[in-house]
């Protein structure tokens, strides 16, 4: 059985047409980048497998359980850190088993290790203000893994950040993916680190949002920043920036009228 | 990426025990000079201002009828203290003062709620709240003294008219704008509305909450004086007035002086408050 099953995904936005007819298999482990210009629906996308929005038509099977709302099974990545500014960063990151049914000696435990694993060990009792900018996503994400979810969910999440602090954010995200090996869906606008972080790149189109292309990434992992510069790697940027290139110079267009 | 820990530690490491003598008159050193550079001015003016104002009600003013020099005001102060009249009419006041303010703080901070919580009541109240709070409803003291006399009761309803709506008023606007994108991510973990609500909306109000009470401190004041102004036995209000009726103008200062100390007290404990009870606001 596939870990996510996505079949005939629809969603209107009154007349406007979000998404058409989306279908898409997620293996366990799988690890799926989406992009594509402004506007072609890939965060709706998201935030309809999140169960933050309903769909119009068609359905998300997870583990074959059709998913309507938020859950446990799934962890939220966001664009913003979207942090409690009263919350330490310990307790920010324990929002999750928090809300669901408190949290005991274990939770703790996992959070501490969550930190430590994403680089924030001696920083629990810190409050975000303290925190910089790439410090802030990393207890975003780390509060996304509280609940231990079997899908991760990311929205953009290191587009806030400088150029430098994003490369070493992938970095740092592969070598966490690849201690849990979660399924992670990933939304970015930047083809290169879709690229370099995928298995599979799924180029989106606009106007109606739906998959023009499913690009299976044959690099090897583990894969380190050097790649970047590799015929290979920059052969895959070619091909999938030609792919959303009109589209994105129509969608530029718009954003500018 | 800064290690603030690591930076800490080198700091507290650098102090042995043997010169912990000559740290600790550094320490005394470096507190005056920040006490300096912080208050100093602030000080100078005061004191300034005070020596001009000797000045001028001794030898330019120097009728007694206009004008007390603030030597003059201190020994008010402490006549009245010693015959138990300063404290009586204190006591009054603090009375009338705190029964108003906490119950305008109560009745406030649940219209607030309710206002958020529910558009129908917010529309119909809006009207009301927003017309009475640019009303200067002091000019109903005299009627508040006709209805329930000239006991506390009148001027307690004054502060609750005074205070109630900037406590209304910041309660729902700091409630009315949580982040949208807080909420959102509460929803993704599974909140409910009732987690919502006691995890984001009430602690990210706070700041608008203590700003709407701390405003209720000056004007609640305000109208406890006043409204003793209007008619009353005991209070600072009346203090000030049958000392004004008698030209006894050091009394009258004294009640100025202890109405003011009490404005500045209450306020500054609100800021304290402020930085204990959300002190995510600062910086």
């Amino acid at each position: 059985m596939h870990k996510l099953a996505i079949s005939g995904l629809t969603k209107r936005f009154g007349a406007l047409d979000a998404l058409r007819r989306i279908d898409l298999s997620v293996e366990r482990g799988e690890f799926i980048a989406l992009v594509g210009p402004s506007g072609c629906g890939k965060t709706t996308f998201l935030r309809i497998v999140a169960g933050l929005e309903p769909a119009t038509a068609g359905q998300v099977l997870l583990d074959g359980r059709a998913v309507s709302k938020p859950g446990g099974d799934r962890g939220f990545v966001f664009q913003n850190d979207n942090l409690l500014p009263w919350r330490t960063v310990l307790a920010n990151t324990l929002i999750g088993p928090e809300l669901v049914g408190g949290i005991g000696a274990i939770e703790h435990r996992r959070a501490r290790d969550l930190l430590k694993l994403v680089g924030l060990e001696g920083f629990e009792s810190y409050y975000p203000r303290q925190l910089s900018g790439g410090m802030r996503q990393r207890v975003n994400l780390a509060r996304a893994l509280t609940i231990n979810p079997e899908v991760l969910l990311m929205d953009e999440p290191f587009s806030a950040l400088d150029a430098q602090t994003r490369e070493i954010m992938q970095t740092e995200l592969l070598r966490i993916w690849n201690e849990g090996r979660k399924t992670v869906l990933f939304v970015t606008h930047q083809i290169d680190e879709a690229v370099f972080l995928a298995d599979r790149v799924l180029v989106f189109g606009r106007r109606p949002g739906h998959i023009r292309q499913d690009i299976a990434i044959e690099l090897q992992r583990p894969r380190a920043l050097s790649l970047k510069r590799t015929p290979g790697f920059v052969d895959y940027v070619d091909r999938i920036w030609r792919l959303i290139e009109d589209d994105v110079r129509v969608s530029v267009i718009e954003e500018h009228a | 990426m800064p290690t603030r820990a690591a930076l800490h530690h080198n700091m507290s490491a650098s102090a042995p025990g043997a010169i912990a003598t000559d740290a600790k008159a550094t320490g005394l050193i470096r507190l005056w000079r920040g006490l300096r550079r912080k208050y100093l001015a602030g000080l100078l003016s005061v004191i300034g201002g005070l020596l001009l104002w000797e000045v001028i009600s001794r030898f330019v003013v120097a009728n007694a009828l206009f004008l007390a020099a603030p030597s003059q005001i201190l020994s008010a102060i402490y006549g009245l203290a010693q015959s138990g009249e300063l404290a009586r009419h204190i006591a009054i006041s603090a009375v009338e003062f705190a029964i108003g303010y906490v119950t305008a703080s109560i009745i406030g901070i649940g219209l607030g709620l309710a206002m958020a919580a529910n558009t129908t009541a917010k529309q119909a109240l809006q009207p009301w709240i927003s017309g009475l709070y640019a009303t200067p409803t002091i000019a109903l003291a005299p009627l508040f003294i006709l209805w329930l006399g000239i006991g506390i009761w009148s001027k307690v309803l004054v502060v609750i008219f005074l205070v109630l709506f900037p406590v209304t008023i910041n309660t729902e606007a700091g409630l009315r704008t949580v982040s949208e994108r807080l909420i959102e991510m509460l929803r993704s973990f599974g909140a409910t509305p009732r987690q919502i609500f006691f995890k984001l909306s009430l602690p990210s109000a706070m700041p608008f909450i203590l700003a709407g009470l701390k405003l209720g401190i000056g004007r609640g004041l305000i109208g406890v004086v006043v409204a003793e102004l209007f008619g009353s036995r005991a209070g600072l209000g009346r203090l000030i007035s049958q000392s004004a009726d008698a030209f006894n103008m050091p009394d009258l200062f004294a009640g100025v002086v202890v109405l003011a100390v009490a404005g500045i007290a209450m306020t500054a404990g609100f800021g304290w408050l402020e930085r204990r009870l959300v002190p995510w606001t600062r910086d």
